[in-house]
């Protein structure tokens, strides 16, 4: 199961590292890319089914036999460093850091993934340098020339249907492989889906803040109010009838709230202690005798709130005021 | 004048109700005498608060009279649509003034025939 694990890790990482030519993952932000990319991987691994498991566990011994053929690691390496001079084209030499530290970062054979890693980017160097309208056939090439590493051709096969059909059951598996074999490599293309932002820092996006207009327009809201009266369906019961009402506001809520609509947060002591509002009027005097009695009725006045009540003084103290010169005449 | 009139009463008066239930919608007033009426609640409920507090300085033994005087100026100074007294209670289907039940807000008439279409809800024919 590693290498076929390994083979959709390459598809995702080369991906996104050949949409991005930067691609140094840095310290700083490898952690987390990091782990986005392990569970990619995770999420993966727990699709794959058990036919295809035991296809795969078939393809990594006769790979590994086959590896085992060619005289251990130190070979595979030369053969890769052969395979990289045959290219002609030196790849990116962060590309390199990028691919053994990724190599370095799993938990399998790291040489070897390094060496495989480095294998798929040249694959994918070479398909986006030519014609993309010829993308089969550059990716068929690709997939002849992997007769170098000296795979069986059940193998490829077996490969190439692990990295395509993994999200399917075993029922879909023959109908699915003949479609996909018919069909292009494309299918499940590079360029297609979100990015994960697993090597770049992830841009602001401002296409997404343009898309949260703050006021919405007009015809926004007529849409919205034709939306909402063509799917609002008459109520095919009572039941449905009354959730009408409830939401309209005619029917009331059961069990009856009192307090429904009041949201009086203030204590009873703001209420009927209301003598420090009376602050700013004169100690003695007719207006004094006047707005204690004002206060006394406030406080016993269940229907108000404290802030209409607040109001209400202060009303009074305004009035008051303009007419100062009037009531020293007096 | 008339028509500034009108758009208001037709502003007023439309409420956008997206339901899908076929209801009789009334986009107008039934006449003139019952936008009035609508207009005077209007000012009424406004001015409610400086009428109420303005009542309460002249009805008052305690300040002066001068006082007192001074406010009877104010209140008359307020709209003449802002007093309660002027409002009277319409039959809303009608507009008619007389003969109107408070509980329904309906005209003697109309409770009459919804009542007898049973479309009006827990009223019956009296007999006893």
């Amino acid at each position: 199961s590693t290498s076929s694990v390994l083979s959709e890790d390459k598809d995702k990482s080369s991906a996104s590292k050949d949409s991005t030519p930067e691609g140094a993952a840095k310290e700083g932000g490898a952690e987390t890319p990091m782990q986005k990319l392990l569970d990619v991987i995770g999420d993966m691994k727990v699709e794959v089914s058990y036919r295809k498991k035991l296809q795969q566990l078939k393809a990594s011994e006769n790979k590994k036999q086959a590896m085992n053929k060619l005289e251990g690691p130190d070979s595979e390496n030369s053969q890769g460093i052969t395979e990289d001079t045959q290219r002609g084209k030196p790849l990116n030499p962060e590309l390199v850091k990028a691919a053994s530290a990724v190599a370095s970062s799993l938990p399998h054979n790291k040489k070897q993934t390094e060496s495989e890693l480095l294998a798929q980017l040249r694959r994918h160097e070479e398909t986006t340098d030519k014609q993309k309208k010829r993308g089969t056939l550059n990716i068929r090439n690709v997939i002849s020339e992997m007769t170098i590493k000296k795979q069986s051709p059940a193998q490829r096969g077996v490969r190439l249907s692990g990295r395509i059909s993994l999200q399917l059951d075993e029922d879909d598996q023959r109908i699915r492989r003949e479609r996909s074999l018919a069909q292009p490599m494309d299918s499940r293309s590079l360029k297609v889906g979100k990015r994960l932002n697993i090597f770049t820092k992830a841009s602001t996006e401002p296409e997404h803040a343009l898309k949260t207009v703050s006021s919405p327009t007009i015809w926004d809201l007529e849409f919205a109010k034709e939306v909402a009266a063509v799917t609002a369906q008459p109520p095919r019961n009572g039941f449905e009838e009354m959730i009408q009402w409830t939401k309209e506001g005619i029917l009331w809520e059961f069990p009856i709230d009192n307090e429904v609509g009041m949201e009086d947060d203030a204590e009873f002591h703001e209420h009927i202690f209301l003598e420090k509002h009376l602050e700013g009027f004169p100690k003695e005097g007719p207006i004094r005798h006047f707005m204690e009695l004002v206060i006394c009725g406030l406080s016993k006045n269940p229907y108000l709130s404290v802030k209409q009540k607040v109001e209400h003084i202060e009303w009074f103290q305004n009035y008051f005021e303009e007419k100062k010169e009037l009531l020293q005449e007096i | 004048m008339a028509a500034a009139a009108l758009c208001w009463a037709l502003s007023a008066a439309r409420q956008v109700l997206p339901s899908p239930c076929p209801r009789q919608v009334r986009s107008y007033y039934v006449d003139w005498r019952m936008l009035r009426d609508v207009k005077r609640r209007k000012l009424a409920y406004e001015h409610a608060d400086e009428r109420l507090r303005i009542n309460a300085i002249r009805k008052n033994s305690i300040l002066p009279k001068e006082l007192q005087e001074v406010a009877d100026k104010e209140i008359a100074a307020l709209p003449r649509d802002s007093c309660p007294v002027r409002i009277r209670n319409r039959c809303v289907l009608t507009s008619r003034p007389r003969g109107v039940k408070r509980r329904w807000r309906l005209s003697r008439i109309v409770f009459r025939h919804f009542a007898d279409h049973a479309q009006m809800s827990g009223v019956q024919r009296a007999m006893w």
